[in-house]
């Protein structure tokens, strides 16, 4: 138990800002992260002894973080679906509001076009997000990120290729109403 | 090109981006939501193997008493149908 404890101690100072980052980026709100964060090193605590050793602690970490981020955002969906009795959508926009967000990592400098990247981030399907925000966000490796999302690597490439396209695209749309404001 | 330009700056605007921490207090609000969880759960165990044993006393109270009255209605219907004439070829 307190070997156990011990253990869980480790994990916590190794991988605390990992998982906090991982939220911040994929929900871009603080105390949401750290709830996730919570959520997390519970989960971890609880499932600790039954860990099969099979993947790292690293990937298995990040596996936990990146579907609790998922369902924060269905949750978060499903509640305020019920509360406007509204339709059910097509991905987590609804929920998250990058508007007002700045995120704070990021450059003073780069702040406003940051808030402009995340809000197009969040037009992508959750995994083309997932491995758009691991590549670009996290700097994880293909076979890195293809270990995490249990997908194989050319399926991984594809995903970021994807994503990559769709966000010039969608930048694309956005540039417009940019020049008209200027 | 000023198009691109634009797309480019935006897609490169987390270059740089540093790792943000935690706050200090987290690690004793999830220490506490752990201790928390541990309490919960043996009182939920408390419960259920409560109320189980209950359900089982009724169970069992109830086929007892089922049973009870079972072996006097069938005492009852024998002593209703027994033929009390003495006539037995009538």
């Amino acid at each position: 138990m307190i070997q156990n404890q011990f253990h869980f101690e480790k994990l916590y100072h190794e991988y605390k800002t990992l998982v906090f980052n991982v939220a911040l980026n994929y929900l871009q709100d603080i105390e949401d992260a750290e709830e996730i964060t919570q959520d997390v090193f519970v989960k971890v605590y609880n499932s600790l002894e039954s860990f099969n050793q099979k993947s790292s602690y690293k990937t298995w970490i990040y596996r936990i973080t990146i579907n609790q981020c998922l369902d924060f955002i269905k949750m978060k969906n499903s509640q305020k679906r019920y509360f406007i009795f509204g339709k059910k959508s097509q991905n987590e926009t609804e929920y998250l509001n990058t508007a007002t967000f700045e995120h704070p990592g990021i450059l003073m400098e780069n702040q406003e076009e940051a808030t402009i990247l995340f809000e197009v981030i969040n037009t992508l399907t959750e995994n083309q997000k997932t491995a758009f925000l691991l590549s670009k966000l996290d700097g994880l490796s293909n076979p890195e990120i293809s270990e995490i999302m249990q997908l194989s690597i050319s399926s991984v490439e594809s995903l970021v290729f994807r994503a990559k396209v769709v966000l010039q695209d969608k930048l694309s749309e956005k540039f417009n109403n940019y020049r008209k404001k200027k | 090109m000023e198009r691109n330009n634009w797309i480019e700056t935006i897609l490169n605007s987390t270059n740089g981006i540093t790792p943000v921490a935690p706050s200090d207090d987290l690690f004793s609000k999830i220490q506490q939501r752990i201790q928390l969880e541990r309490k919960v759960s043996s009182k939920t165990v408390w419960l259920v193997a409560a109320s189980i044993a209950v359900l089982v006393m009724l169970n069992f109270s109830i086929l007892a008493f089922k049973s009870k009255e079972k072996t006097s209605s069938t005492t009852a219907y024998l002593e209703m149908t027994v033929n009390k004439s003495n006539q037995l070829y009538k």
